[in-house]
């Protein structure tokens, strides 16, 4: 079987395109897979089956869902919340008219409304306020013939959104565990913090849970790795934090490997999984992650989940500290994560999974035609008509068994 | 208790899986149960009229018979525990093997096209479900039980059907090979016979199926084949051979190795084998070679003692498979 393949790959520096990278090669060993070119995307390339790695940044992924909108085919939601991509894909381009349909095709009239407010610039960008409450998966939802997703979580809201086609719901697979040594970092805890560091991020809430951590533990210490967003530019970097800015794979892996535990908050979410968390979890590291989303969905075993309200800081803090006094905890979640990677998030048995859904959504139309044709002729034969109850009873038992949609 | 054993049926064809389930319904009523076959005609292709079938399974009605409660159905194989009822236990005998371990091979079935990779996913989605909402779930071997871990992620418990009741005795250890089974290339009946022809060694081949003219041609006058033996020959030729060849690829289990052993005779296998590598180890109760017709030539050429002493080990392995045991174990 071959597949057309639509996604950003490196150098691109999005997770998705990581991802990808990751992917690829063991998707490969199943299927036939052409690389659709980001600059002959209209050119689409002779296949089975359009596989679409959709995400929010429209640079890495605009080029994508125009591919998708010509061309319908099965679409992997990296996230939910797709509002930055729309305008990017609208607005950043100069159509206010598209930002305005497609405000008005996700909320309604009132959508439209506001969405007049952005354009003049009477209120700020929604992208940057509040995206998850205006989240436009709507176009990509209706050109999706099928639907991978990473989470709960995000199924739910595609279901809520109204979407009724199959959804594969595959976890995000693990990087095997690369051949670095651990960095000598000081600091006794060393709690790490990786990826872009944004609002979202929960880095003003970290950073005060880290202040209470360090009147109990002095020692202790905060790596936090990454980009800081433009907002957080000004931050002042409080005692005890070590900071570094983007570094290459190879680095972020031994920092890793240098912490005791792993914080990875998120709020609000657009239903994204974290690349960060998958990799502390392949280390074997115990994870502190927000209450939401994809993060909820982390078995207690390996994360504590820290729900976002007004005491977020104080929970956040008794986390850290549990994990700093505790190793016989910090030892038994690192276990239960590694575990967890063999058994859920192995690169065989996602590409495997991958697999599955793209031969089911590649042919299962024609075999479920075959199937029904089968029951309907000898229904039909005996005299049993649509609106009779046998017939009822042959679709539940075809739902039953997953064989009727 | 009423219980109901569920089995496919291939019309005008009779094998291990039949002998099973007969034994199986005939041990129960022994045990004073109520105990009676259901079965279905099974056609597994063209490809994808392999649901259809299936699908027929899903649509019986096992919860009462003539007005009485069905208060236990035991389903099989393939594709049988399709079957709804709310007191299911599986005791697998094996999956659509074309959709698994022999997909892609020489005995598979699907091609590539969308339609036959998509039809083998249904499969394996129909498995998951129907296998996973069961009761209880056991599995014939451990072979079978791996194939079930790794296709659908559940877990059954390892159950060995013991071999059908036959007058086993041990009457000597004459030298010729016996092999006994459906004649298909799963089998790999072509492998014993070139082996055979290799190191001289008589064979003596009973059973019936599609690749049986082929197997003759090959055999060339040399090899004896019976077609479909009664019990009692059955039972007379396990007592007089030397040796029992039993070597089909990635075996479910099969009940020939336990049916030899209890005759007290040796099994020669292969490394490939599957199921059978949970009873025949490589000199203690037999030979397992590589697949090769060198190796299993050179396997072929058992000495009276050997025979003697890795059959009676053989046998001794059988006979703690009782149904005594395995019917307390499935109604549990």
């Amino acid at each position: 079987m071959k597949v057309a393949y639509y996604s950003p790959l490196p150098p691109s520096r999005s997770g998705v395109a990581d991802y990808s990278a990751l992917l690829l090669p063991e998707l490969e060993k199943h299927v036939e897979v052409v690389l659709a070119h980001r600059r002959r995307f209209r050119r689409f390339p002779s296949a089975d089956l359009a596989l679409y790695h959709i995400g929010n940044d429209p640079e890495a992924h605009g080029w994508i869902a125009k591919a998708l909108e010509a061309r319908p085919g099965v679409v992997v939601l990296h996230e939910f919340v797709l509002h930055h991509l729309v305008a990017g894909l609208t607005l950043a381009r100069g159509d206010s008219r598209g930002y305005l349909d497609a405000m008005e095709r996700g909320h309604g009239l009132a959508g439209r409304l506001i969405a007049f407010g952005v354009v003049e610039g009477r209120i700020p960008p929604l992208w940057e306020t509040r995206p998850e409450a205006f989240p436009l998966a709507g176009d990509v939802l209706a050109a999706a013939t099928g639907l991978i997703v990473h989470s709960h979580y995000v199924e739910s809201r595609a279901r809520d959104a109204g979407f009724e086609g199959q959804v594969w719901r595959i976890p995000h697979p693990a990087w095997s565990l690369p051949a670095v040594a651990s960095l000598q970092v000081e600091g006794s805890p060393l709690i790490g913090c990786f990826g872009h560091l944004n609002e979202s991020k929960r880095i003003t809430q970290l950073l005060a849970a880290f202040a209470r951590l360090r009147g109990r533990h002095p020692d202790a210490r905060l790596l936090l790795v990454g980009a800081l967003a433009d907002r957080l530019a000004g931050m002042a970097v409080p005692e005890g934090v070590i900071r570094e800015d983007y570094v290459a794979e190879e680095r972020l892996w031994s920092l890793m490997a240098a912490c005791d535990a792993i914080v990875s908050l998120r709020s609000p979410t657009m239903g994204e999984t974290s690349g960060s968390a998958i990799r502390a979890l392949t280390l074997g590291k115990p994870l502190v992650v927000s209450d939401v989303g994809w993060f909820s969905e982390l078995p207690d075993e390996v994360a504590i989940r820290v729900p976002v309200d007004e005491r977020e800081v104080e929970t956040l803090a008794a986390a850290l500290d549990k994990l700093a006094s505790d190793d016989a905890s910090r030892e038994a979640m690192g276990a239960a994560a590694r575990d967890l990677v063999e058994r859920e998030h192995s690169l065989p048995h996602v590409a495997e999974l991958y697999a599955a859904a793209l031969e089911e959504a590649a042919g299962g139309g024609a075999v479920r035609e075959v199937l029904l044709k089968d029951i309907a002729q000898a229904a039909a034969e005996i005299g049993i008509e649509a609106a009779d109850p046998e017939l009822g009873e042959v679709s539940a038992r075809l739902d039953e068994v997953g064989l009727g949609g | 208790m009423r219980i109901a054993v569920c089995r496919p049926q291939v019309p005008f064809s009779r094998g291990g899986a039949e002998i099973f389930t007969d034994e199986l319904v005939r041990q129960l009523r022994e045990r004073d149960h109520e105990a009676d076959i259901v079965s279905v005609p099974f056609k597994w292709y063209p490809g994808q009229r392999v649901l259809t079938q299936a699908f027929l399974w899903r649509l019986l009605d096992l919860t009462e018979a003539d007005g009485r409660r069905i208060d236990l159905v035991v389903a099989t194989k393939f594709p049988s525990y399709c079957v709804r009822h709310p007191n299911k236990v599986v005791w697998l005998l094996h999956q659509f093997r074309q959709a698994y371990e022999l997909d892609r091979t020489d005995l598979g079935q699907f091609s590539e096209s969308a339609e036959d990779r998509a039809t083998r996913r249904r499969v394996e989605r129909l498995d998951r479900v129907t296998l996973g909402e069961a009761r209880k779930l056991f599995a014939t071997s451990r072979n079978v039980a791996d194939r079930l871990q790794r296709s659908t992620g559940l877990d059954p418990e390892v159950l060995p059907h013991p071999p059908q009741e036959l007058a086993y005795r041990t009457d000597a250890y004459e030298p010729f090979v016996f092999s006994v089974g459906r004649l298909d290339r799963a089998k790999r009946i072509d492998l014993l016979i070139e082996a055979a022809a290799k190191q001289g060694v008589d064979l003596v081949v009973s059973g019936e199926g599609p690749d049986r003219e082929r197997l003759e041609r090959l055999a060339n006058g040399r090899v004896r084949f019976t077609g479909r033996v009664s019990e009692a020959e059955l039972a007379d030729l396990y007592a007089r051979c030397r040796a029992v060849f039993y070597a089909p690829v990635d075996e479910d289990f099969g009940m020939v190795p336990f049916e030899a052993f209890l005759a007290e005779k040796p099994v020669v296998t292969t490394t490939d084998a599957g199921g059978p590598l949970d009873v025949v180890r490589d000199r203690e109760t037999g030979r397992v070679v590589e697949p090769t017709v060198d190796a299993v030539a050179a396997a072929l050429e058992i000495g009276e003692d050997d025979a003697r002493a890795w059959g009676r080990a053989g046998k001794a392995l059988a006979e703690q498979v009782t149904w005594d045991s395995s019917i307390e174990r499935l109604l549990a």
